[in-house]
């Protein structure tokens, strides 16, 4: 510990090293560019880092070990909190997983909604990710522009769940509701204006200096390293693997719909952004033939939301306030809770940061034995381990952008 | 000529211009609120978009500073966890008085659906609170409620004395 | 009246019984209806002993001594092509069979296969670990250690990463109180205040209750503002929710609401 005194006063984030001119300073975990809570402890030779280590854990609300306390509905609201910046697609991993495990099919409209909900929430985890990243590198026109654009998706899922930031939108075996009448229009009024949006933003940045001196060549992953770590996602295709699990292992209608998985070789910030940006184009593409497919069901009559097995999942309204049996079985499912069979699921989807997977072990019992979830954001944040040692201090900004990591579901 | 002599310093002095003082300072801090960036988990989400676009905080002269030296309104937005708790204990020092807390969320207020192990069962174990922000997470609007409830409660304090020393739970 | 039987501990035993009741199972098949998984599991039988392999929901799971795990992980990166190590930890099972199951879910890309490797071992006994072959083990491993306390060998960085460096305990194993233990419950006063300040800071309040409305000195509520300090009883007294005080501001314009405009244009 160092003596402070009037001409060596204590700096208790700094410590200097005269011999071989080593410092060491603490970056977070308060810091307003660190996209929530992460702590960095950075080795400094002059302005560069030779030595990063993440230190995570500052948001870790025990997820996991409330999971094996729980009955698998009573746990759907804590996923919304993991990835908060898009709730549905947690909601959605989970439901998936569980349904797997206990072997469930859901019915076609249910799917169309689902696909619906986690795409609109990509692009809002997207737009999200533009404007705190432009906001970090300085660029603020971004930023509210952006907040702009989230806003009206917000108001879509709103009209939907009713709420705007932890939807609980998605439920085991299906969905709890259609889509409100006027969603459908408010969707398309918003993807037909989108594309201006998008274009408005590069117009602001890809022609600016400032971002690409900032983004270019920095933060650069070479594909081994990207497989090695374990990253998924974006930052894996930047990386020149072609891997997106909507095509690679197409989960409810996936495989029906077209859309192209952007990929880049360069690996760097850049080709980061620009495949947040084209993957905002193909998301709208898909939403526009999920809008399509919807209108096929409502064409066909199929007006089912929720599976039918009455042994796990509850009736639907109608019927548990009109007949006796399906109250009773619904009384058993919401105080007891449902008992899949024994057995462990391992089932990832794709969330808009990565790879999102949710292992599941069960005994039998109303409660997971173990329930583990694999977050993307938790192997972003420890690639920075190996990623910052050789950069500038103002890169570590622009790479945790870039990372789009949230601490939700860094720490669970 | 006057005649009689108002012994300004004496008379327990300027009892009119004093009020005035009062209210011009309180005014001024009412409507400067300048809040520190204290997003921890979700409800920092909603901060930030409170201080976006759409609902655009500065109209209340709310402007988010990165610093704790800079600022006068520590809001809390998310879970606080123990491991981070003697951060926050830290930043709450740093900020100079006069100083609020608003505490948005229910798990900043009382630790909400996370009863676990890792959550400090609301911040005001740790710093004392003003204002308590209900929800899960709160809307940008109730947020801008409540910074005009704590507004409201900045003008009822006396301005020139130190502020009492607050409350722990 | 009904007994009371107490239902905090319910991961021990249902408060409920069902006796008729027979939990089924997940399907199993057996690996030889999969060509490609029967090639990786042979590739893993020419060098190392597979105590079980089955498929379930449509992943190869593999059982093997934990001592082999390198050796698997091995094969199974340079020979089969799974080159991603996408999730590893532990299982609690110390109260049944007094061991940990340890998991390592792997990913293939090329052949678009997922598989899991498991393994048994003893309380004290450590794994090697994965950090050569796998990045990504680094980070699984250590949070394995934090939530476990499973050791693991030749790991380069064996430390805690979720909890701080001086937490008690392993937050994952079945014996860990949901709620904490002791030191948990305190942590955060011991490591700001001090022990001495337990007394007056007082136990985690998890109530409501705590929130006393006649005291005037440290609360307000909303809608029913007193002054400091002042008593009252149940009859409270209503005051008007305003933005703004009586007789308004000074400086500050007062809202007036029939002045204001709703807006219903989205565009706007
Ligand atoms: S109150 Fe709800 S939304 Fe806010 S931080 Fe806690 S869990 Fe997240």
């Amino acid at each position: 510990m160092q003596q402070p005194n009037r001409l060596r006063p204590f700096f208790e984030n700094i410590s200097f090293d005269r011999k071989d001119n080593e410092m060491v300073i603490n970056f977070g975990p308060q810091h307003p560019s660190a996209h929530g809570q992460l702590r960095l402890i950075l080795h400094l030779q002059q302005e560069q880092i030779t030595k990063a280590h993440p230190d995570i854990g500052y948001l870790h609300r025990g997820m996991e070990k409330m999971a094996e306390n729980m009955i698998y509905n009573e746990f759907m609201p804590t996923t919304d909190r993991m990835d908060y910046i898009a709730s549905s697609s947690n909601n959605y991993g989970f439901a998936l997983a569980v349904e797997k495990l206990i072997g469930l099919q859901v019915p076609r409209r249910a799917k169309v909604i689902r696909m619906m909900l986690l795409e609109i929430n990509r692009l809002m985890s997207h737009l999200f990710w533009l404007a705190t990243t432009a906001l970090d590198i300085g660029a603020m026109t971004v930023f509210l522009y952006a907040f702009r654009e989230r806003e009206y998706l917000m108001d879509i899922i709103e009209d939907y769940c009713g709420a705007r930031l932890t939807h609980s939108s998605i439920r085991i075996g299906g969905v709890p509701l259609d889509i409100p009448d006027n969603f459908i229009h408010d969707l398309k009024a918003f993807l037909d204006k989108f594309p201006q949006d998008l274009k408005d933003y590069e117009d602001l940045l890809d022609s600016n200096r400032i971002w690409k001196m900032r983004m270019e060549n920095v933060g650069v992953i070479s594909k081994e390293m990207a497989q090695s770590w374990g990253c998924s996602g974006v930052m894996l295709r930047a990386s020149g693997v072609n891997w997106d699990i909507r095509k690679e292992e197409p989960y409810e209608l996936y495989d029906e719909i077209e859309f192209d998985v952007p990929v880049s070789e360069k690996g760097d910030n850049y080709a980061r952004y620009k495949l947040y940006m084209a993957e905002m184009r193909e998301t709208s593409k898909i939403l526009y033939q999920t809008i399509k497919m919807y209108e096929g069901t409502v064409k066909e009559n199929q007006t089912e939301l929720m599976a039918h097995a009455p042994q796990y999942i509850s009736a639907p309204k109608i019927d548990i306030m009109t007949q006796n049996y399906s109250l009773m079985q619904h009384f058993v499912l919401v105080t007891q809770g449902m008992r899949p069979p024994v057995g462990e699921v391992y089932i990832a989807t794709e969330s808009p940061k990565g790879e999102l997977g949710f292992y599941i072990n069960s005994q039998g019992g109303p409660y997971p034995y173990r329930l583990k979830v694999r977050a993307p954001s938790f192997w972003h944040t420890g690639i920075l381990t190996d990623l910052l040692p050789g950069s500038m201090i103002p890169d570590v900004v622009s790479i945790i952008g870039t990372t789009n990591i949230v601490f939700g579901e860094v720490d669970r | 000529m006057a005649q009689h002599q108002v012994n300004y310093t004496q008379d327990g002095g300027l009892p009119v211009a004093l009020t005035s003082v009062d209210k011009v300072i309180n005014w001024g801090r009412s409507n400067s609120l300048w809040a520190m960036t204290y997003g921890l988990a979700c409800c920092g989400i909603e901060m930030m978009a409170s201080g976006a676009s759409r609902y655009d905080f500065d109209r209340f002269g709310t402007i988010f500073r990165a610093s704790p030296r800079q600022s006068d309104l520590m809001i809390v937005a998310g879970t606080l966890t123990k491991k981070h708790a003697e951060f926050i204990k830290r930043l709450y020092d740093q900020m100079a008085e006069p100083r609020w807390v608003i505490s948005m969320g229910s798990c900043a207020n009382t630790g909400g659906m996370f009863n676990t192990y890792a959550t400090v069962q609301g911040v005001d174990r740790i710093i004392p609170v003003d204002l308590y922000l209900p929800g899960c997470a709160p809307r940008p609007e109730t947020l801008q409620y409540a910074v005009m409830m704590l507004q409201k409660k900045i003008r009822a304090e006396k301005a020139g004395r130190a502020q009492r020393p607050k409350r722990l739970v | 009246m009904r007994k009371y039987v107490p239902k905090d501990d319910v991961q021990k035993k249902a408060y409920y019984t069902d006796r008729f009741w027979v939990a089924p199972q997940v399907a199993k098949s057996p690996v030889e209806t999969d060509a490609v998984f029967a090639a990786d599991l042979e590739a893993i039988k020419a060098k190392c002993e597979v105590l079980d392999a089955y498929i379930q929901v449509d992943q190869l799971v593999v059982l093997i001594n934990p001592n082999d795990n390198f050796t698997v992980a091995q094969i199974l990166k340079e020979e089969c092509g799974y080159n991603q190590l996408s999730e590893c930890s532990a299982i609690d099972w110390l109260a049944k069979q007094k061991q940990f199951e340890v998991f390592y879910q792997f990913l293939s890309m090329s052949k678009r296969k997922r598989m899991r490797v498991k393994c048994f071992i003893d309380k004290e006994q450590a794994v090697e670990s994965l950090n050569p072959l796998y990045r990504s083990a680094d980070w699984a491993e250590r949070e394995m250690y934090d939530m476990f306390g499973v050791k693991v060998n030749n790991h380069p960085y064996m430390k805690r990463i979720l909890m701080p460096d001086d937490w008690v305990g392993h937050p994952l194993l079945k014996t860990y109180p949901l709620q904490g233990d002791e030191a948990a419950s305190w942590y955060e006063v011991d490591r700001i205040y001090g022990k001495e300040a337990r007394d007056i800071i007082g136990p985690e309040n998890r109530e409501s209750a705590v929130v006393d409305r006649y005291d005037t000195e440290r609360f307000g509520r909303l809608g029913h503002e007193v002054a400091r300090g002042s008593e009252f009883d149940e009859n409270q007294p209503v005051t008007p929710l305003a933005y703004q005080e009586e007789g308004g501001v000074f400086i500050v314009k007062k809202f007036q609401e029939d002045g204001a405009v709703t807006i219903t244009d989205r565009k706007r």
